[in-house]
């Protein structure tokens, strides 16, 4: 079962903005969550704009992954992901974290950007 | 007078007017005191001539100070029997001989000497030029310290199974070495520092030996699978003259390249039916296609069996833009295959099973039980025991010990043997399923690379996607790996020929990637002037920055893009693992593995060795303009960089 949970785990928070919103967060301060974000190296496999790198780690910008699920994942990751334990990111900072990427800005339509639409 | 003689008469003469300056201030003293010592005594008869013979302190031959061919000119006879191109080098005085007679009775043609400024360099450099021209270019290293400096580099050659000819100075003989420094560059066993991580070596006595041996060496290099050779040249047998009687005698083998190893029959006919009977075959490419033919023998078999292909990316296997290369969806079809075809696997366990990196090690299968493997592979034809590259022992279903390009053919064959009359009707709906999905990879690839477009730092689609603006219009070529920047050209530009990519390092040797696209683009150059890119990261850069005075004086043009995160930022990432698992916050992780404070001007350095240097471009925006500057320097024929200042991966 624990092991389904974790599965779940990952794929919710890969999947980003396709699972569906809780409004259970507790409040997070986003601009002390932009700086942790720096701080405990988020932006190392997942980037400085949220964004998700292939062979690092999946996009967490805007996700509408729920809170808890998100801090799951943060302690007990499913996958390659590091552990980040109380010791390292507190409750109150996994919340400010969770704050920041979710108010991320929202992506360019990619039909708005020509070089995405130049003929390969 | 030909052009040929025309250089030998230069060198003797060069080489006797040396004997005269230096009999004039070194020789003239212990002259005078000789003939001093000779003056007749009033009282006794003059010595005979044996009586002084019997006096000199050196024999009477050491007299004789010039020759006019040396075993040095030979060794050039050998190589140029072997069509090699090149010969890089740091120069080093074990075979300084070697050296004069390549440039001046050689002629500096076929091989060229190039100047390297390391070791790792020369060897890296035929690297990446054996994977282009599809044949090996030469080094050759000094004793002992050269060969030391050499080594990661012919190690990440045997890793990646690619030929490289290496040759190496040496003096054997202790009554022949000069007190000090030649015996600090002597060794007993010249190729022991690299003997775990090379196909063959050899260490020859005598000039008929060298011969030999290196004529065996470049056939075995090129024999599938293929590697490096290291041929010890003694500084004896490179110095010693070489008289005409003793010339006659000697003899040059004929190169004949080897016929490649293909599949037993029986084998072969026996993958065919598993995979013709299978219902979600997949096949799998990894250090397979090492020409263009074997791309195109990849996608018949792949339509033949309606099956998709994941291309792992060694080598250039499968054109992206066919519907069956499905590399995208890797993990789902690997899951679900019931039969994996595994073309040259460097990892088939890897390919099969994944571990989790964390305090307790865990394995689980990507694939489903019960599923058949069938591996055609040379991996076993070349496997030492001390360096652990040979990955962990899977027992496929077939294992087909032979070279999977030059095996495909009958297994084509074999495969529209099994194939009924009606055609394989059973695998039109898979073919149809593969389309589909084909067609969704660009838009989400598209969707992806729109996330962080006008980030700073710069993200790396953004990076590929300027650059490929730049190059859409011109035969190009991509010279380094993408992996480390989320394999954003082959799923957004067009890989559609062999020669537009040639995989990865082999043994992840750091500073493989500017060496080995000096040795590339020197291919591509003779090829016909593609317009060739490397993107590079800093940390890779850094080991080996020279690689663009090279470019510069050896006229080989191309474009590097320093994907500057301004860190080893694979470490960044371990070193931050470990501190997760230990529960010790992240302040400290930057420490040892970030490449800041003071920032590197890699523009200034690239200017500094004589190439086009740009940067540092920190703004998204200001990308489009360098790089149309680095590619015009390039279509120019220099050498140029771009530092730009990127997002981590």
């Amino acid at each position: 079962m624990k092991q389904i949970i974790l599965c779940l785990a990952g794929l919710m928070l890969a999947a980003g903005p396709a699972c569906a919103q809780q409004d259970s967060a507790p409040a997070g301060n986003a601009a002390n969550g932009k700086t942790l974000y720096a701080q405990v190296g988020c932006y190392q496999c997942h980037g400085y704009a949220g964004q998700g790198a292939r062979m690092t780690g999946p996009r967490i910008s805007r996700t509408e992954f729920p809170f808890e699920g998100f801090l799951y994942q943060l302690r007990h990751p499913a996958n390659q992901m590091p552990p980040y334990e109380a010791a390292v990111i507190s409750d109150q900072d996994a919340a400010d974290l969770y704050a920041y990427v979710r108010q991320m800005p929202s992506p360019r339509d990619p039909n708005s950007i020509p070089l995405l639409n130049a003929k390969r | 007078m030909t052009e040929s003689e025309s250089t030998a008469l230069h060198r003797r003469r060069f080489l006797k007017g040396m004997v005269v300056a230096g009999g004039a201030t070194i020789a003239s003293p212990a002259a005078v005191q000789a003939q001093a010592a000779e003056k007749p005594n009033g009282n006794a008869s003059p010595p005979t001539a044996a009586a002084k013979a019997n006096e000199r302190e050196t024999p009477q031959e050491a007299d004789r100070l010039t020759t006019e061919k040396t075993g040095s000119d030979f060794m050039v006879d050998v190589c140029k029997t072997l069509n090699l191109d090149y010969m890089a080098a740091c120069p080093g005085s074990t075979f300084r001989a070697m050296q004069e007679s390549f440039i001046n009775y050689g002629q500096n043609k076929r091989p060229e000497w190039l100047t390297c400024m390391h070791e790792e360099v020369a060897v890296g450099m035929a690297h990446g030029y054996a994977k282009v021209a599809g044949k090996p270019m030469a080094a050759i290293v000094h004793g002992t310290v050269g060969t030391q400096h050499a080594a990661m580099g012919i190690y990440n050659a045997y890793c990646d199974r690619v030929p490289i000819m290496v040759f190496a100075g040496n003096a054997g003989a202790l009554d022949e070495r000069r007190p000090g420094v030649e015996w600090f560059h002597s060794v007993q066993d010249g190729a022991a520092t690299v003997r775990d991580f090379v196909k063959w070596d050899d260490y020859p006595m005598s000039l008929q030996h060298f011969a030999e041996s290196t004529v065996r060496g470049y056939a075995l290099a090129c024999a599938q699978p293929p590697g490096p050779v290291f041929i010890t040249a003694d500084t004896k047998l490179q110095e010693g003259p070489l008289d005409q009687r003793d010339q006659r005698k000697l003899t040059i083998p004929r190169l004949v390249k080897p016929s490649q190893a293909a599949g037993d029959a029986n084998a072969v006919r026996e993958a065919a039916k598993m995979l013709v009977a299978a219902e979600a075959p997949v096949i799998i490419a990894d250090r397979y296609a090492r020409s263009q033919q074997g791309m195109d023998d990849l996608v018949t078999l792949a339509e033949l069996l309606q099956a998709p292909v994941v291309d792992n990316r060694s080598r250039m296997n499968m054109p992206n833009t066919h519907y069956l290369c499905q590399s995208e969806r890797a993990g789902g079809l690997i899951a679900q295959a019931d039969c994996i075809l595994s073309l040259e696997p460097v990892d088939l366990y890897g390919q099969l099973n994944v571990m989790r990196d964390q305090l307790e090690r865990t394995v689980s299968s990507k694939a489903k039980k019960g599923v058949k493997v069938v591996s055609i592979s040379t991996h076993d034809l070349l496997v030492h025991s001390n360096y652990q590259d040979f990955q962990r022992y899977v027992g496929a279903d077939i294992n087909i010990t032979a070279d999977a390009q030059t095996t495909l053919p009958s297994l084509i064959e074999a495969v529209r043997r099994e194939i009924a009359p009606g055609g394989n009707k059973s695998a039109e709906p898979r073919g149809q399923k593969m389309r589909e999905a084909f067609n969704g990879f660009a838009d989400r690839a598209r969707a992806e690379a729109a996330l962080a477009w006008d980030a700073t730092p710069i993200s790396s689609a953004r990076m590929y996607m300027e650059l490929w603006e730049q190059l859409r219009r011109e035969d190009w070529a991509l010279v380094s790996d993408s992996d480390f920047s989320s394999n954003w050209p082959h799923r957004l530009w067009p890989m559609d020929r062999h020669y537009r990519f040639i995989g990865g390092s082999g043994g992840y040797g750091v500073g493989y990637q500017p060496v080995a696209a000096l040795g590339a683009a020197l291919a591509h150059r003779d090829a016909g002037g593609r317009v060739v890119v490397s993107i590079t990261g800093d940390g890779e850069f850094n080991m080996a920055p020279h690689t663009l005075w090279t470019a510069a004086h050896h006229g080989i043009p191309y474009l590097t893009i320093i994907q500057n995160n301004r860190a080893y930022h694979q470490e960044v990432m371990h070193v931050q693992r470990m501190a997760n698992r230990h529960n010790r916050g992240l302040r400290n992780v930057p420490i040892g593995t970030t490449i800041d404070n003071p920032n590197i001007d890699y523009a200034r350095i690239a200017q500094g060795y004589g190439a086009v240097g740009i940067g540092p471009i920190s703004d998204p925006n200001d990308l489009s303009e360098a790089i149309r500057k680095g590619v015009a320097a390039v279509k120019a024929g220099q050498p140029a960089l771009i530092d730009v200042v990127m997002q981590p991966r």
